[in-house]
């Protein structure tokens, strides 16, 4: 036992072995937690446009599709984002466990410590409106994400064969409507005294408006419900002969 | 020299990064612990026990700016001698040895792992009861050394092997389980 020590030191001192440097170790540790930070901020971001997409969207149309509420719920989920977000939270999970003392915490509660910490960060990045913003961004650069990527707003409501039509008003008369899609396309909305027209819901020239109904031939599309661009319209609405 | 000798660790620690004569008084301090934990857990021959140790020591001595307080040396240099047993057997792809317990050892960590609070007088029946654990998973085998022959608390064996306080203690619960269902499917029933 006593020649371990000698040769230990002796070998150290031969082969001019030291100690690796601090540096080493800091960049490593730190390096840790800013990825970690980076993958929270990325999920914060992804959970964000999540919130921000889905409080625009009409989450009662399932009525209309003759859909259940929870398929309906499941179609209109947003993979592309939540993907990432399951990926994020796995990173930032075993990032965490690689710490210095990550170990020294269960898996329930490192899970819940991301899992809040994403909530709150992306909670702010709502309230800022970055989730917004980067939507909008990607929406607007990214035809393929608009497209098949998530079911947003547009998409909801520019389904004229399946019901749904959103656009701008151009002319208002007392039983028709004339429409210009998101398309630019331009459509005749015919209204008849069944037709609930929701409190909020402004019919006048260049108002946004959100139609349910069905599509005739052409151009031609008779409304069942006429929403306000923005949100549902709350309330029971009013019916066209003002009832 | 005898100045340092009263030395926490960790002021040690910072006079080995300068000087590798100090170095010497933490292997002095821990060479006999480590020595034993390696023949626990390794079942090597002495020789092997004395190069993997030595080995195990130049690696703390490298790793000396990682050192962290906020856990013991102890648990730290034990990490250590773990991380680099378990290499040593994935590179030689051997499988632990038998037999370099010794009978107290084996007689304490029976006397544990199955709750027996009796003298162990039946040899014939301890040799049945350590073929059962040297057939167990180096795992399972390790934390139960750990816990029972190192007497190391908790908090220790979850820093020395870098697992959640409630791994180490599923996996003693789990070591335990094994052992009793090894000895039942051996018939073992002598206590």
């Amino acid at each position: 036992m006593k020649n371990l020590i000698q040769d230990t030191i002796e070998k150290i001192e031969k082969q001019h072995i030291a100690p690796e440097p601090g540096w080493k170790y800091l960049m490593k540790k730190y390096g840790l937690w800013l990825l970690f930070a980076t993958v929270l901020i990325l999920a914060a971001l992804s959970f964000s446009i999540i919130f921000d997409n889905a409080k625009n969207l009409d989450w009662d149309l399932y009525r209309f599709t003759h859909q259940g509420r929870f398929s309906y719920f499941l179609s209109i989920l947003p993979y592309f984002w939540i993907i990432p977000i399951a990926i994020f939270l796995a990173a930032a999970f075993f990032e965490i466990r690689k710490t210095e003392t990550g170990y020294r915490y269960s898996w329930p509660k490192i899970l819940l410590i991301t899992a809040g910490g994403i909530a709150v960060f992306g909670s702010f990045a709502l309230f800022f409106g970055f989730g917004g913003r980067l939507n909008s961004k990607l929406t607007e650069k990214i035809p393929f994400y608009r497209q098949h990527m998530l079911v947003t707003k547009e998409s909801q409501w520019m389904r004229p064969a399946k019901g749904f039509l959103a656009g701008t008003i151009i002319l208002a008369a007392k039983n028709k409507l004339e429409i210009k899609d998101l398309n630019d396309k331009r459509w005749d909305i015919s209204l008849d005294e069944k037709t609930l027209i929701k409190p909020s819901a402004n019919i006048s020239q260049n108002k946004m408006i959100k139609i349910i109904g069905e599509k005739k031939d052409g151009g031609n599309f008779k409304a069942q419900e006429i929403r306000p661009w923005a949100g549902r319209g709350m309330g029971n609405g009013r019916m066209i002969n003002g009832k | 020299m005898d100045k340092r000798k009263a030395a926490t660790d960790a002021d040690l620690i910072e006079l080995s990064k300068e000087d590798p004569e100090s170095f010497g008084i933490l292997i002095e301090r821990y060479q006999g612990p480590l020595f034993h934990y390696i023949r626990r857990i390794s079942q090597l021959p002495k020789d092997d026990i004395d190069d993997l140790l030595q080995e195990v020591f130049i690696k703390i001595y490298q790793k000396l700016n990682e050192y962290s307080e906020t856990l013991k040396f102890s648990s730290w240099a034990y990490r250590i001698a773990h991380n680099h047993v378990v290499d040593y057997f994935r590179k030689t792809s051997a499988r632990p040895q038998t037999n370099a317990m010794e009978d107290y050892e084996w007689e304490k960590m029976i006397k544990s792992s199955v709750h027996i609070e009796k003298d162990i007088m039946d040899k014939d029946c301890v040799k049945k009861v350590k073929k059962c654990i040297q057939d167990m998973p180096l795992m399972y085998k390790e934390i139960l050394i750990l816990r029972f022959i190192e007497e190391k608390e908790y908090e220790e064996i979850m820093d020395i092997l870098k697992k959640p306080k409630s791994s180490v203690a599923t996996l003693i619960r789990r070591g335990r389980k094994l052992l009793v269902k090894k000895m039942k499917e051996q018939n073992i029933n002598c206590f």
